[in-house]
């Protein structure tokens, strides 16, 4: 078949709107009248709710409308029925995990909606919480849900098992039997468009309109009107952009509901959307998983028996999981010729954050854990992993142990140009140090009957009067670029240009039923409707024609959006006048998936139209010094069935596989008490443009029979082989196989240093406060933090959250002494603000002003000090950028210009000042996440890091608060013996930065006091040096070294040696500069002296990792200051 | 306090309150949605924009430090009906999936070629580590950077 649109590259639809900043989203519509919700959260994991007490937040001026659960009465979420309907709107009785919806307010702006909202009183009874799966599943494990739904038994959803073949007869031919267990934690899909609602409910008509970023419109409307009590008829949601998606926008989320229902009270338009910390705190995430797999090998290699048993953490509430659970059980039962098999599956409560869906349904996971283990098998068969795959892959006509027959399949091709792309041969031969690489394959269901609907697609094509062509679906283009292949699947069924096909999406009244675009689904399902639509309509067209041309249908040819008569070439009629000629037209298309139900009690049956494969190879090289991974290069050869737009299915690779790179190397939500701690993008990471990998790609087209145009699935699976090919090269690297995830640098770093034996001498003694910290350490667990947690807390004073403090701009110095001398004002100087106004967000501050001095003259300038060429003066209000880039600084001070180049990101680098660098607040989790901790709620708190994560905190210097000092200006500029000019009322003093701090985040700066500049000695004959780690790209340091040498002749006359980010103040090398003084800096020397900088500390748990961290970088440093020599 | 400012060209004066940010004053007073809040914290950089030919974060600007100042936003990065330079080769590398944070993706690579005409990819990845995007994994936006600053390599340019 010649196809003249289908396969072709073309350009995403609508993407001159986008780049020009006019596509609106969610979060870009405005209704007239429009009100502002917010939403009230349980501060609680696990409590029963006494009462709630709304009269204050409904007195509130500028409050329409307060909504509970009563509201609702006792609707819940459908989701997928029976047990598995366990959530309600908002919560009642109980609240089940921090975080969960307790009441919404609807108000004239966002900040009245958000003050009611702390004006409403609930009285909780917290009750005994669970979190970890293994503990819910306990005899003493307190219940989450009534038995109704939890028909497994106490907290289990769910309880699978079942065998496939003869299991038993297979195990005992095997040749060997090899067990493993891997474990990984949540992750989040991280859309850049958080979780929005616009609703507009019209009393008159009994009409509810809704603009809201989701993926699946059909079941928005579906959750939405049972949830308020509507017909399905009176909700209608409207066409929009959305700003990604990834299965977490694929189903009901939570503010859909309730800004319907505010919309119904205050019978106003209502808009919510979810800030940042919301969208990680109640939104929906991926699941944790721990997988036990055990297979039977045959001496040849086959696999006789492969049993999988699979333990799931749900969160507080079910939504799709029940799906995951059969999503797990297909990867582990069909990836390669498997010949029989056992999988067993618990889908276990806890009072964390509702797990939802996110790309590939937990098959990277899932196949991080089968591959791995695949690779081990291969190890013990002495054969070459990538030959072993190859001889094991899944083959047309095939049949899986859960009968899935298999059809069109290029997994032998994938392997093979996923090899050859990469280089395997030559560099799986290679021995270079620490590099490596690794192959893994993937199967993912194309068109499978996931919903309790099947999985149906309906479309409807017109052509206009006006002679244009709309196809309009209720999928919604999240930013896989599906509308644009939509249009061309239509375009090449109707013999047009796709340039005039414009695709509508979402407006369920506007387009027939379609169940979204999720679970892989639009390509080939929705395709192949908007392929029938197509034709039905070409055919109608054809048919008009053939009247008004007095001809027969098959003398007619449309192409190019011309229909022409074959026989009278004269006769012609572009698109406006075929609409003329035969009126406008329009035609549905309806497809409905070939796959078969599974069984419900083993999950057998050929649950898919067809299946695609893939395969992917990683290169990595791993930094003994750091522990950090990085992926250098990725071959990615997939199975498309026929690549319908190559460009589109390329960046879906690309973006695939970048998210597959966040859950090997850094992806992973981090909770304490239930509670997420690292709900931002700062701490948890999502890869940044640094971690973008060259990427080799292979479209392996297999002309599926049954797709639109031969196409299969393209873009969720994209990710599926990822984390396991990159595991697979890291074990290649360094022989080090990671069972559980992120393998970040703290536990790469780890392992390697446990691998080779080496146990630095800490010698805690040498700082005598060591051991009254180490005894109250002792007596946490059991005494301290239990008592300070139950009753300190209690009377823990705790900044307001509401409060915004006012700000003052003082126009010269006398003016901004005034503004401080106030005593009875709480004040504090902002100059970039882009750690202040972040703080008071996260509710860490009580203040009654900021004073602005970002454009105060005084504040100013880089130059030398007047009357002393000896010293450069640097403006304390100067940012970060413009001494970076200071002809002064870049000839004097070189290292100071490479530091700043590793502080943050170039946006915050432009507004960030030297002088707030230096006064930043101290950065730990817990206080930062405003936990009643002692530095934030005073004496009678606990530390929650001392067992909570602490991989981030000090390792020397702890008291009784562990947050470092994470200023990475601060050891570079006591390493250049930098002063602080500091002016206030008594007039002007200076100090030394090596002497500024009292602990992370405070300074011997007065309250009534500001610094104005930084003055920096030159020094004749000297080197410098600076060295940093963070975990991430644009991340606060682990650890950071600074060195200043100073020359006679060949060796060091002086040595300043100063880290950071490992302590509460910076921390002076004193030991190591002694030993190297005098020296020539010879590597020998350097390696034995900077082993000795870590002597006194007294790491935490997670924290041990910066142990052999800030030796590797002392060396480094000082290294490179012997090199710059 | 009131500030007189410049914002796409056209003069404005503003009456603001003190703590106002100026992603606040784009988006809601002036209406130019297509600066996005991905973060509200200057943490994912789909707000950028220019002040005085700088890309900074406006959801943590404050407003009033404009007085005086430029701004641009990326409606007004090219006359209306035309794209600039980065822009168009977004489009022809389609360097765009769900674009919530391409504008702010297109500011900070002009502000990078404004100062460095031909960058290296090291410093296309140095001047975009601010710009988190989620969808594209990042590969089609160098290869439209580095064309926008004519080292594009014909081969790597689609559709």
């Amino acid at each position: 078949m010649s196809l003249h649109e289908v396969g072709k590259r073309r350009h995403q639809a609508g993407i001159e709107m986008r780049v020009r900043g006019g596509a609106v989203y969610t979060h870009d519509i405005a209704l007239p009248g429009m009100l502002f919700g917010a939403i009230l959260r349980s501060p609680h994991p696990h409590a029963k709710i006494l009462s709630i007490d709304t009269s204050a937040a409904r007195a509130l001026r500028g409050v329409h409308a307060v909504i509970t659960s009563k509201d609702f009465g006792d609707r819940r979420y459908y989701q997928l029925g029976g047990s598995y309907s366990d959530r309600p709107p908002l919560a009642n009785e109980k609240v089940r995990y921090w975080g969960e919806e307790v009441a919404a307010v609807a108000a004239e702006t966002l900040a009245v909606a958000e003050q009611a909202c702390a004006l409403i009183s609930v009285e909780y009874e917290a009750l005994a919480p669970v979190f970890a799966p293994d503990d819910a599943l306990g005899a003493q494990a307190p219940e989450i849900h009534g038995r109704e739904n939890a028909p497994g038994g106490k907290n289990l959803a769910i309880r699978f098992s079942a065998n496939y073949g003869d299991v038993d007869g297979a195990v005992a031919q095997a040749a060997f039997v090899l067990e493993d267990e891997f474990r990984h934690g949540i992750v989040a899909p991280s859309c850049l468009e958080t979780n929005g609602t616009v609703a507009s409910y019209d009393a008159g008509q009994g009409k509810l309109d809704l603009w809201t970023a989701t993926q699946a419109p059909y079941f928005i409307r579906k959750e939405v009107a049972q949830a308020v009590g509507l017909d399905e008829k009176q909700v209608r949601i409207r066409s929009v952009e959305v700003g990604g998606g990834f299965g977490g926008k694929s189903k009901i989320c939570e503010q859909e509901a309730l800004a319907a229902m505010l919309s119904i009270k205050a019978k106003r338009p209502v808009k919510i959307t979810l800030n940042r910390r919301e969208e990680f705190v109640s939104g929906k995430t991926d699941h944790a998983k721990r997988v036990r797999i055990r297979t039977a090998v045959a001496e040849d290699g086959r696999i006789l028996n492969r049993n999988v048993s699979v333990q799931i953490d749900n969160g507080a509430y079910t939504a799709y999981a029940p799906t995951y659970v059969g999503a797990s059980r297909q990867r582990t039962t069909c990836l390669y010729r498997v010949e029989t098999a056992h999988y067993d599956c618990d889908l276990v409560y806890t009072n964390k954050v509702p797990g939802g869906q996110y790309r590939g349904m937990g098959a990277p996971h899932t196949i991080w854990a089968i591959e791995s283990h695949m690779d081990e098998i291969a190890s013990r068969l002495k054969r070459d992993p990538l030959e072993y795959r190859i001889a094991q892959a899944n083959q047309p006509g095939d049949v899986t142990p859960l009968k899935w027959r298999i059809s069109t399949c290029g997994l032998t091709e994938c392997l093979e140009a996923a090899g050859r792309m990469i280089g395997w041969d030559e560099k799986r031969k290679s021995s270079a140090p620490l590099r490596g690489v690794g192959v893994a394959s993937m199967i993912h269901p194309s068109g499978g009957v996931i919903y309790q609907e099947g999985n149906f697609a309906n479309t409807r094509i017109e052509l206009t009067a006006e002679g244009r062509v709309i196809v309009h679906t209720q999928t919604a283009d999240t930013g896989t670029w599906q509308n644009t292949t939509l249009a061309q699947v239509a375009a090449e069924a109707l013999g047009v240009g796709t340039d005039d096909v414009f695709v509508s999406h979402m407006d369920t009244e506007d387009a027939p039923p379609d169940l979204g675009s999720a679970a892989s689904r639009v390509t080939f399902v929705t395709g192949n409707a908007t392929l029938r639509a197509g034709e039905n309509l070409k055919a109608k067209i054809l048919s008009a024609l053939s009247r008004q041309w007095n001809c027969g249908v098959e003398d007619i040819a449309i192409e190019s959006g011309v229909a022409r008569h074959i026989y009278e070439p004269n006769r012609t009629a572009d698109l406006l006048e075929i609409a003329r000629l035969a009126g406008p037209l329009d035609a549905e298309g309806y497809f409905s998936t070939p796959g078969e139900r599974p069984d419900p009690k083993t999950g057998e049956g050929n649950y898919a139209a067809t299946y695609v494969f893939g395969a992917q190879a990683a290169e990595v090289e791993v930094d003994r010094n750091t522990g950090r991974i990085t992926v250098l290069r990725m071959a990615v050869a997939q199975d498309v069935g026929r690549a319908l737009n190559p460009t589109a299915v390329e960046g879906q690779i690309y973006g695939g596989v970048l998210q597959g790179i966040g859950m090997a190397l850094q992806e992973e939500m981090v909770f304490e008490e239930g509670r997420p701690v690292n709900a931002s993008f700062l701490d948890y990471a999502v890869p940044r443009i640094g971690s973008a990998p060259k990427i080799d790609i292979a479209l392996v087209e297999t002309d599926d029979p049954l797709g639109p145009y031969g196409a299969k699935a393209g873009a969720e699976p994209t990710i599926n082989a990822t984390i396991a090919a990159i595991a697979n090269a890291v074990f290649h690297a360094t022989g080090i196989r990671f069972k559980e995830l992120p393998m970040s640098p703290d536990r790469v770093l780890s392992a390697l240093e446990a691998k080779d034996g080496n146990k630095p001498a800490l010698k805690p003694w040498k700082r005598v406060y060591n051991a009254e910290v180490a005894t109250v350490r002792a007596m946490y667990p059991n005494v301290v933090f239990p008592a300070l947690r139950s009753v300190g807390t209690k009377f823990a004073r705790l900044p307001k959250k509401s409060k915004q403090p006012r700000t003052l701009v003082p126009g010269n110095a006398n003016e901004l002494v005034e503004f401080l001398s106030n005593k009875n004002t709480k004040s504090r100087i902002v100059a970039g603000g882009t750690d202040i106004f972040v703080g008071l967000k996260q509710g860490i501050y009580d203040l009654d002003q900021l004073v602005d001095v970002s454009r105060l003259p005084e504040l100013q300038g880089i130059s030398f000090a007047e009357n002393d060429l000896s010293t450069l003066r640097i403006g304390a209000a100067m940012t970060l950028d413009k001494i970076a880039r200071n002809e002064l600084v870049a000839r004097f001070f070189p290292s100071l210009a490479s530091c700043i180049s590793l502080i943050a990101t170039p946006q915050i680098r432009r507004v960030a000042t030297i002088a707030g660098d230096l006064c930043q607040e101290k950065r730990c989790w817990f206080f930062r996440s405003a936990f009643p901790c002692y530095k934030l709620g005073g004496p009678t708190c606990p530390c929650f890091a001392v067992l909570g994560d602490n991989r981030h905190h000090s390792i020397n210097g702890a008291k009784r608060c562990a947050a470092p000092n994470p200023s990475d200006l601060a050891p570079l500029l006591s390493s250049l013996s930098a002063c602080a000019v500091v002016v206030g009322r008594s007039g002007k003093r200076s100090i030394p930065i090596e002497e500024l701090y009292l602990w992370s985040g405070l300074t011997k700066v007065g309250s009534d006091e500001v610094i104005e500049a930084i003055e920096i000695p030159l020094a004749p004959n000297t080197t410098a040096s600076f060295e940093k780690f963070g975990l991430r790209q644009g991340d606060f340091a682990e650890a950071s070294v600074a060195v200043r040498a100073q020359w006679a002749n060949d060796s060091v006359s002086t040595l300043r040696i100063f880290a950071g980010a490992v302590s509460p103040l910076p921390l002076r090398a004193a030991k190591a500069e002694a030993l190297l003084t005098g020296t020539r800096l010879e590597p020998d020397a350097v390696a034995e002296a900077a082993a000795t900088i870590v002597e006194g500390s007294l790491p935490l748990e997670d924290n041990q990792y910066k142990v052999p961290l800030l030796i590797n970088l002392t060396k480094q440093a000082l290294l490179a200051a012997r090199r710059r020599n | 306090m009131r500030i007189d400012f410049r914002i796409n060209g056209i003069d404005r004066s503003l009456q603001l309150s003190g703590d106002e940010m100026l992603v606040n004053v784009i988006r809601e007073r002036l209406g130019l949605r297509g600066t996005k809040v991905g973060c509200g914290n200057g943490e994912c950089g789909a707000c950028t924009v220019h002040v005085d030919g700088e890309a900074v974060c406006s959801c943590l600007y404050p407003a009033h430090r404009v007085a005086g100042r430029s701004v641009t936003t990326i409606e007004g990065l090219a006359p209306e009906n035309a794209l600039s330079p980065v822009q168009a080769a977004f489009v022809r590398h389609g360097a765009v999936q769900c674009g919530f944070c391409t504008g702010g993706m297109i500011m900070s690579a002009s502000a990078l070629l404004a100062q460095n005409a031909k960058p290296s990819e090291a410093e296309i990845s140095h001047a975009l580590a601010g710009n988190i995007c989620r969808c594209t994994g990042y590969r089609q936006i160098i290869d439209a950077v580095l064309d926008a600053s004519g080292q594009g390599n014909a081969d790597s340019e689609r559709p």
